[in-house]
């Protein structure tokens, strides 16, 4: 009986024990909670790639400068968000993890030398995860948390010259145009405030959150929400001008070309709309192999010529539609998943990836052939 | 199959939050409840058993004085006891044992509509009910609870959310001090010994996790625990009065 009795306790501890750390992730490596930040600069890429931040240069994908120089300094932690680039500072940002039970992880912005990746400061005030990139204005930097405060630091020294809290998460990138921050909240609010102070200007409530950068275009401001919606907002004033039902949240950012918007839902449903009225011009779903929706969380990225637009998946393609009627152009598959959007050069676009081998891949724009994957296969 | 379970709570968390006043704290609260009447049947079958255990203590320990010497005939006889009493002695952590899915399944509910991070929240995405009334837009769910991030473990800056984890301790070891099958001081065995190291063991196990999860995790906890507790109470009133 004893035997028996021992047993079935000892099962159940198994159990727990198992229960817990497969909750807890505990798989023994890196685990990525958000997705591989990237941005370009001319011919140089900034990439915000888990332990590192790297310069890699555009046309052969070899490292230019590496922050830490040595991946295996996670004293720095995980950097996801994408690098906001002026002049002379690469700024990014990052999460080093809880030590111990009682301990708290700490969630830093950085500023980086363009030239050779030097910090030059950091910011750890924020009691939450960075999870997209910030904003540059003159001499402001402007990012939101998921502390769900909205954070603004003297680009110069790094130093909080206000903040602005909210109701939820600020999981946006904000929008600067001259002297006012636009930036949306998990709270179902888009916010307008004064650069300078932090004052509201403005809000707009929606019945979803807002995930995303909005985008200006002649004085009106276009966003998608998590009530499956995108709204044409007066920039002045904060009134609606119009909406567009789509089939599940917009959490990407959206495109505008020539009177056209471009967006795409998570479900995978890219839109062309007119971006006047919010009248549909054409509507394509994207569809993986096995001609099932794929899952999209990035927003779309227009080539430079506008011929094409270019959307990651969750299923590892790389599409490219015709801006004309949304057909198909060309995909890419490669292994994990492209969550943030791809950026382009003349010829080119690169994608960043997770869960994946290579990290960012560089690509021909006519027709999606592989240029260059880093990390390269030796270094891997 | 987990992730089947979690997606399944996670809507009915939302259903619950729409029509509770968008209260998150509200609607984890009631879903435990709801678990706990879908569980009602193996709690009470627990129960049950806990207390034949408790009435056949005498039989038990006239057993360990006749066979102390001897404990493997010891064991032999207790294991007949419980045979013609229809009692199962490991009773105690079956029920457990099957609440595991349902552990994981709510760990992963709360973190799909409180997301720490994205994630999460986009793999949740693909997963909502739309046929369900008022769920549209509504994630993620408002977060804060009494100044508490309940997709946050507990934490130094919100200090207070130490007593979360320590609730959870105090009501997982008075629920399992309830219902375990009760020793006499006397009683030696290695079962009872073991019995008496699961009553402090499993408080602190799930003490451990809930220092380690969503704090919405220990809502569900401490909403369980004094569920069985209250039940405890019920029944055994209940039965009391049947036998006068």
């Amino acid at each position: 009986m004893n035997r028996f009795f021992k047993r079935s306790w000892s099962l159940l501890i198994l159990a727990v024990a198992l229960l817990a750390l497969s909750l807890s992730g505990c798989t023994g490596g890196v685990r990525a909670t958000s997705w591989t930040g990237l941005n370009r600069e001319g011919d140089q890429l900034y990439v915000a790639d888990l332990t590192q931040v790297h310069l890699l240069d555009a046309a052969s994908g070899d490292i230019v400068w590496s922050f830490p120089t040595d991946p295996r300094e996670s004293n720095r932690g995980y950097f996801y968000v994408t690098p906001t680039v002026n002049e002379t500072a690469v700024v990014v940002a990052s999460q080093v993890p809880a030590r111990g039970l009682f301990s708290q992880p700490q969630n830093i912005v950085w500023a980086l030398d363009r030239e050779d990746g030097r910090d030059l400061w950091r910011f750890d005030g924020a009691e939450g995860e960075y999870v997209e990139g910030g904003a540059l204005g003159e001499d402001t930097f402007v990012i939101g948390n998921s502390d769900g405060s909205v954070y603004a630091l003297d680009l110069e020294t790094g130093d909080l010259r206000w903040s602005f809290e909210t109701g939820h998460r600020v999981w946006a990138t904000p929008l600067i145009v001259g002297d006012t921050v636009y930036v949306g909240s998990m709270d179902r609010h888009l916010y307008a405030l004064n650069i300078s102070d932090g004052e509201i200007v403005w809000d707009f409530e929606t019945k979803g959150a807002f995930a995303s950068q909005p985008v200006l275009e002649d004085g009106t401001l276009y966003i998608g929400a998590f009530d499956d919606k995108l709204y044409a907002i007066d920039a002045e004033t904060g009134e609606e001008r119009w909406h567009f039902a789509g089939e599940n949240w917009f959490w990407g950012g959206l495109t505008v070309h020539q009177d056209v918007l471009y967006a795409v839902d998570v479900d995978g449903n890219a839109y062309a709309l007119d971006l006047n009225t919010g009248d549909p011009i054409w509507h394509q779903a994207l569809l993986g192999p096995d001609d099932q929706a794929v899952a999209v969380r990035a927003g779309p990225t227009l080539t430079e010529d506008y011929s094409k637009l270019l959307v990651g998946s969750e299923d590892g393609l790389l599409f490219a539609l015709d801006t004309a009627d949304g057909s198909e152009v060309w995909n890419s598959a490669a292994d994990g998943q492209v969550l943030t959007p791809p950026v382009v050069g003349e010829e080119t676009v690169y994608e960043a990836r997770i869960y994946a081998p290579f990290r960012v891949r560089a690509l021909r724009v006519d027709n999606g052939n592989q240029i260059w994957a880093y990390p390269p296969p030796d270094e891997e | 199959m987990f992730n089947f379970i979690a997606y399944f709570f996670a809507n009915i968390l939302l259903l619950l939050y729409n029509f509770l006043g968008q209260q998150t704290v509200v609607a984890i609260a009631v879903l435990t409840v709801l678990l706990n009447l879908l569980l009602l049947p193996l709690t009470l079958s627990q129960q049950r058993s806990a207390r034949k255990m408790q009435e056949l203590q005498p039989k038990l320990e006239k057993l360990q004085k006749k066979y102390a010497n001897d404990k493997e005939k010891l064991a032999q006889e207790q294991m007949r006891i419980y045979r013609e009493e229809g009692i199962n002695p490991a009773g105690g952590c079956l029920p457990l044992l099957v609440q595991l899915p349902i552990w994981f399944g709510l760990y992963r509910a709360i973190v799909f509509c409180v997301p720490r991070t994205p994630l999460d929240l986009f793999q949740f995405s693909q997963h909502i009910y739309k046929f369900l009334p008022g769920v549209e837009g509504l994630v993620p769910l408002q977060s804060t609870f009494l100044g508490m991030d309940l997709g946050r473990p507990p934490n130094i800056t919100q200090w207070w959310s130490y007593a979360l984890p320590v609730l959870v301790f105090a009501t997982s070891w008075i629920q399992q001090k309830l219902l375990s099958p009760p020793s006499s001081g006397e009683d030696q065995s290695q079962a009872a010994a073991m019995n008496r190291q699961m009553q402090i063991m499993m408080p602190l196990m799930f003490m451990f996790f809930t220092l380690q999860y969503a704090t919405g995790l220990s809502i569900y906890f401490i909403i369980s625990n004094i569920i069985r507790v209250v039940q405890y109470y019920v029944i055994r009133r209940v039965q009391a009065q049947g036998e006068a």
